[in-house]
């Protein structure tokens, strides 16, 4: 909590991150109270361009941009949140494991993440939508995306512990006697969280980008407002050759905005949690 | 001697291993589809025209027996190897009689062209523009560009492209609507300056995503590094900036940036799906997905093919050049 | 629109590109080009020889023109390279004797055909076609099992003789009154194998056929490898073929199909005057053709634009395959009349369809066949909503609402009955909710406190529907009945899947309700329900969980009617010209209405679009001489008819 504050107070890229963040999470938060079902239409006059009435117009179905933007944000950080959660924390403990038993354990579990590497995601995510049939609602979708995203990242954990584990500090370490997880937890980490938030944000992204392509090619289910469908919906009744482009504005500008955020939160507290870079702060006078 | 015995037989067994795994899993996964290719042409067909119903069943057993699909999937499955290793991909079921490797030879070119170059080309601004970032984050130019691909990469990759046809075919006429070159292949100028025209927004939409991505992670890579104390010690020694950023800083994040590199080389043989769609571009992508809603067993697995033993021996490569890059890892 | 700017740059990240948007929103490029401009398309011609039109797909497959292989794509080149011996135009309902010079003549028991051939049409290697190439294609494709219509022809023909030069006669294995459909062309038939060319191929089903020896006015020229395009050539011979012969007009130098992709840049492509005909795009894009391109229009002038007669209506279908609360009529009756179908064809379609409620599309000729003779019945027709109270559905003042809608809208309508039934259909069922409800509540359902359904096993009725989001239609429909029904308290759940898992799910009966097309409703311009119907004979009764497209079977709904089997049984017997015809297509269309075997609604629209620019001569509602439908096999005559615009002189 204290640190929070500290952050708060000290840091201005992280209150920038956290603000947005926070309007984010209360637009998601509004969704609870939207005058309107989520899936309703004609309940506001059609195409109607941003105004005070609708702040960010109206759809070609006559609904309001605004609220479906609520359930659309709702949704989509509950897709990418638990995709990059689980994916994340399975590969964190995949990759850096790996890297650092090395040996047989190493090349045996690199067989296993190869064989998940080598088969081309987006195929399989098409087939497997296919293949389940009209089963993949969001939260399906979160845990597929999730379990599809380990293998890439788990690849870079582990290239990354190998460079760290070749670090001076490391044998310093392992010479006075500290364990495993003990060098893990107090060498490696600091320099691996700037690394893993980075990538976790690269992950979300990852996430909502893959959630849109579904989208677009028609593979998710459309009905259930995101990011991603309410492009898709904007694109299937032509808000660029139309120009409504509020339609495409909202959910666009809104996603850069909850990465944008993440992105920000997550490089000021690798800079607060990492110890050097702090230190070189405090010593060039920050 | 030992070197081979002990580092290079294992990882070259672990390559073996992914292909036979990677492509085990592709060859049963479309047959669990709901669908299969002879009922899918009977479908398409139906839709066509009018057939007699009373002639169907023969028909459709007649297209059971000519895209071999008679006799146990094991049977499917033992057979498939051995084509595969006569390099035989078999024909392609929802285009029958074509073979597979006809149509992946009409689009791998273009896939293979415009995805590596545009992985080269980000990668490199990327790594270089990223690791300037961090190394001097007081810098004007640097937080300014900072805030400019931070804001361009969360942009979802069909919006920009759809935004880049939008202008620049509709607003503004200036680029082609379809198709990867004009006139007959040649090596001639006019031929050549023709696909680069033609591949100009598509790969501009390809760039300006992923080097905004290896941007930010050159720049967290980086901002870990400037704290070493080697960079220190070049500091305090008194090396230029350049010396310090090109030896120390990117050298030393280039091993996790040279992975990532090799394995999106490797994986560019499934191709891009949605780039192909908005630009109209040839490529690769569109027949994998139509393949895969047309439940082509042929071609999904021939496709696949590539790109498992595309991503595979990237993999392996890069795992080989980690000594290269960095010296610090020993083969263990 | 000062707000919205303003908006749009407070808002704008994306901002460069939103800018640049909306700064160069109305510069348009209208300038006519001179004589040799360099167009962007990827052929090296001049663009005023060219006839670009819309590809409706991406060839996988390019450079094989063995068309008689299932998996070779066909769209508009089989009209320009292949010719049959009998077209019927989709719009005019004629048929046209193109490659024999008159209908086949049958026999007594139809067990033979003889056909007269014309003489004086080539290939385009300069060889006659004649009897021998007939002859020779019966029988190869007979022999080669896997190839098109060979197991149909292997089905029906014990043998097939040369009289003469120009006269061949089928002897049939069976009495057959329709065996000629194989020979006559909607999109697709038995097409002609140059008998010199195919005599001496080994394995014909894997003979490319290139390049394609042509019996059509064009030949092929040119393709591109990645399947976005193909160019044909006008044959320096024309005159010597089919549509030479029987228009008289050379057509233009070149056609080139594009497949430029989705609705919104073939758009893009009208807009730039390099796509001259297309298709369909949706109701959207084509408000932005019209917007941007003042040469551009579909076969109306204005409202209601869009091309009404392509031959099928869409519907809303239940899988009768099992017992639901759906496999009572009553309760099918009682969703029927809880739409609105005005609502319906205006709010969601744009009011740019003909209703049709029976399964039927409702072009003008079809029209004067069924839709008007089966009115009166319509009108008398009773459904029974309590024991002995009856009730009259049928509301023949549907058009007229519509164009009370279209009025309010500010496009200029017509007032004559006869002319809003041309625009708009005849008539539909009503709306009436009040109805609905007491058939509902005669059959067990109840309604809980919010006012939504139960069933009669007291659970919340909820029905699930599958629909492709692609199939702009179907889908707009679906959230129509959504809508309407969730008024009514019924909750409809919508399952939107990529088209073609969407197909795949029909087939196989895996569903509750779709929302589709085709199934009974589909017409072939002709008087015949025959094609329609036939696969819906119980002999071909698909269980769910199996594809219909494996048995035969057209039956997706899974529908079950003695009567049905007798009315196809006996329709199978007679020639197609024989008037009884008419009156079973009649019989059927009245059961399936009783029966409300599924809730037909809108007649086929395509936004057919064609940019004047280059070109004129194509078929309008002022001018319907000939079907729009250029990718179907007699759009070989559309495109024979189009002339250079004025201004444009071809250098060919």
């Amino acid at each position: 909590m204290k640190i929070i504050k500290d952050l708060f107070k000290y840091h201005l890229s992280f209150r920038f991150g956290a603000i947005i963040l926070l309007l984010i999470f209360l637009l998601a938060t509004l969704s609870f109270f939207s005058p309107y079902e989520a899936t309703k239409r004609r309940v506001v006059p059609k195409n109607e361009a941003p105004s005070f009435d609708y702040i960010f117009g109206t759809t070609s179905l006559g609904q309001d941009v605004f609220w479906i933007l609520t359930f659309a944000i709702r949704n989509t950080l509950i897709i990418a949140g638990l995709a990059v959660l689980i994916g994340r924390s399975i590969a964190v403990i995949l990759g850096s494991f790996s890297g650092y038993v090395g040996g047989t354990t190493d090349r045996v579990l690199q067989s296993i993440v190869d064989s998940f590497i080598v088969i081309p995601r987006l195929p399989l995510l098409i087939l497997i939508s296919f293949v389940l049939k009209g089963e993949l609602n969001f939260l399906h979708l979160a845990l597929i995306l999730g379990f599809l995203d380990i293998a890439w990242p788990s690849k870079r954990y582990r290239s990354q512990i190998l460079s760290l584990r070749e670090q001076e500090f490391t044998y310093t370490a392992v010479f006075s006697g500290m364990n495993t997880f003990k060098v893990i937890l107090k060498e490696h980490f600091p320099f691996f969280i700037p690394y893993l938030l980075a990538d976790a944000v690269s992950g979300f992204l990852w996430a909502i980008g893959i959630e849109i392509t579904l989208a677009v090619l028609g593979l998710c289910d459309l009905t259930t407002p995101t990011i991603g469908t309410m492009i898709y919906w904007g694109n299937y009744y032509q808000a660029l050759l139309m120009q409504r482009l509020w339609v495409l504005a909202a959910p666009v500008i809104t996603s850069i905005f909850i990465v944008v955020a993440f992105y920000l939160i997550s490089t000021s507290l690798s800079e607060y949690l990492d110890p050097r870079t702090r230190l070189k702060r405090l010593g060039t006078g920050g | 001697m030992n070197l081979l015995k002990s580092y290079f037989l294992p990882r070259l067994s672990q390559w073996l291993i992914t292909i036979l795994v990677g492509v085990t899993v592709t060859f049963i996964l479309p047959r669990l589809l709901p669908t299969d290719p002879v009922e899918r042409t009977l479908s398409t067909l139906s839709s066509l025209q009018t057939m007699d119903p009373r002639a169907v069943e023969s028909l459709k057993e007649a297209l059971e027996d000519l895209y071999g699909l008679g006799g146990s999937p094991f049977e499917q499955y033992i057979n498939y190897w051995k084509r595969l290793i006569r390099g035989d991909l078999g024909p392609s079921m929802s285009a029958f009689p074509t073979p597979v490797i006809e149509i992946i030879g009409a689009g791998l070119p273009w896939t293979v062209g415009l995805l590596i170059s545009t992985i080269f080309i980000s990668w490199i601004l990327g790594i270089i523009l990223g690791t300037l970032a961090g190394y001097l984050p007081k810098n004007l130019w640097c937080q300014i560009m900072d805030k400019i691909f931070i804001s361009i990469y969360p942009i979802p990759y069909y919006i920009l492209a759809l935004i880049l046809v939008m202008s620049f075919c509709y607003h503004f006429q200036v680029f082609p609507l379809v198709g990867g070159a004009s006139g007959k292949p040649e090596i001639s100028w006019s031929y050549l300056s023709s696909i680069l025209w033609h591949s100009f927004l598509p790969a501009t939409s390809l760039i300006v995503g992923s080097t905004a991505f290896r941007f930010i992670m050159a720049k967290a890579l980086t901002s870990t590094i400037i704290a070493s104390d080697y960079v220190h010690y070049a500091e305090t020694a008194g090396l230029s900036r350049w010396r310090i950023v090109l030896f120390y800083v990117i050298r030393n994040t280039l091993l996790p940036q040279a992975t990532d590199l090799g394995l999106s080389i490797g994986a560019i043989f499934s191709g891009t799906v949605i780039t192909e769609v908005v630009f109209s571009y040839p490529g690769i992508g569109y027949s994998l997905y139509m393949g895969l809603l047309q439940a082509d067993f042929n071609l999904i697995l021939g496709i696949t093919v590539f790109s498992i033993v595309g991503i595979a021996t990237a993999a392996l490569l890069v795992d080989l050049s980690y000594p290269l890059l960095d010296p610090r890892v020993r083969y263990k | 629109m000062q707000n919205r700017s303003k908006f749009i740059v407070l808002l704008g990240l994306v901002g460069i590109n939103i800018i640049l948007l909306t700064a160069c929103k109305d510069q348009t490029n209208t300038t006519k080009t001179t004589s040799s401009s360099k167009s962007q398309l990827p052929v090296d011609l001049p663009r005023q020889d060219i006839l670009v039109v819309d590809q409706i797909f991406r060839y996988s497959v390019v450079e094989n023109f063995n068309l008689w292989m299932p998996g070779i794509p066909s769209p508009t080149k089989q009209g320009l390279i292949m010719d049959s011996l009998w077209y019927i135009d989709q719009e005019t309902g004629q048929q046209i004797n193109s490659l024999s010079t008159a209908s086949p003549r049958y026999n007594k028991d139809f067990t033979q055909m003889t056909v007269k051939l014309r003489s004086g049409v080539y290939w385009s290697d300069g060889v006659e076609f004649t009897a021998d190439d007939l002859v020779f294609t019966v029988n190869n494709l007979k022999s080669n099992p896997g190839m098109l219509w060979s197991t149909e022809l292997e089905l029906f023909v014990k043998e097939v003789k040369k009289v003469d030069n120009y006269t061949v006669i089928f002897e049939l294995k069976d009495s057959n009154p329709r065996f000629h459909y194989q020979f006559t062309i909607k999109y697709n038939g038995v097409w002609m194998q140059p008998k010199h060319i195919w005599e001496d191929v080994e394995d014909p089903m894997t003979f490319k056929f290139n390049p394609p020896v042509s019996l059509g006015a064009y030949e092929y020229a040119d393709s591109d490898p990645s399947g976005y395009w193909e160019l044909f050539k006008r044959r320096q011979d024309w005159e010597r073929t089919t549509p030479g012969i029987l228009t008289g007009k050379p057509g233009p130098p070149y056609i080139m199909s594009v497949f430029y992709g989705d609705s919104g840049r073939k758009a893009m492509a009208i807009t730039r005057h390099e796509l001259d005909m297309v298709q369909n795009v949706d109701y959207e894009a084509f408000q932005a053709i019209l917007k941007k391109t003042p040469t551009a229009r579909s076969w109306y002038k204005e409202f209601p634009w869009a091309y009404p007669n392509e031959q099928s209506a869409r519907y809303f279908g239940f899988n009768l395959g099992s017992e639901t609360v759906l496999s009572n009529k009553d309760v099918r009756w009682a969703l029927t009349l809880a739409l609105d179908i005005v609502d319906l064809q205006t709010e969601y379609i744009g009011g740019v369809a003909r209703v049709t409620a029976i399964p039927h599309p409702a072009s003008p000729p079809q029209m004067e066949l069924y839709h008007t003779p089966l009115e009166p019945w319509l009108k008398e027709l009773q459904i029974e909503i309590e024991e002995g109270i009856f009730y009259h559905p049928y509301d023949d003042a549907v058009p007229k609402k519509i164009a009370a809608w279209a009025r309010k809208q500010g496009h200029s309508i017509p007032s004559g009955a006869e002319e809003l039934r041309l625009l708009f259909g005849t008539g539909w069922w009503k709306h009436d909710p009040e109805i609905a409800e007491r058939l509902l509540l005669k059959n067990g359902f109840t309604r809980n406190r919010n006012g939504e359904w139960l069933t009669p096993d007291g659970e919340l009725w909820k029905i699930k529907m599958i629909v492709a989001p692609d199939e702009v239609e179907i889908y707009r429909l679906a959230i129509g009945a959504q809508d309407q029904w969730a008024d009514f308290g019924l909750k409809l759940e919508i399952e939107t899947l990529q088209r073609d898992p969407y197909y795949n799910r029909n087939l196989m009966g895996e569903f509750e309700a779709i929302s589709s097309w085709s199934n009974a409703s589909t017409g072939d311009a002709t008087r015949d329900k025959w094609q329609a119907i036939f696969g819906l004979h119980s002999q071909f009764y698909t269980p769910i969980g199996k594809s219909t497209a494996t048995t035969g079977s057209t039956n997706t709904l899974r529908v079950k009617s003695k009567e049905m089997d007798r009315i196809i049984d006996e329709l199978d017997q007679i020639h197609p010209e024989d008037d009884r015809v008419v009156e079973l297509g009649r019989e059927f269309m009245k059961l399936w209405v009783e029966n409300m075997f599924s809730i037909i609604t809108i007649s086929f629209k395509n936004f057919t679009t064609v940019d004047q620019y280059y070109w004129t001569g194509f078929p309008t509602n002022e001018n319907p001489f000939v079907q729009p439908l250029y990718w179907f096999g007699g759009g070989r005559f559309t495109f024979q008819n189009v002339a250079p615009a004025a201004g444009n002189t071809p250098k060919q």
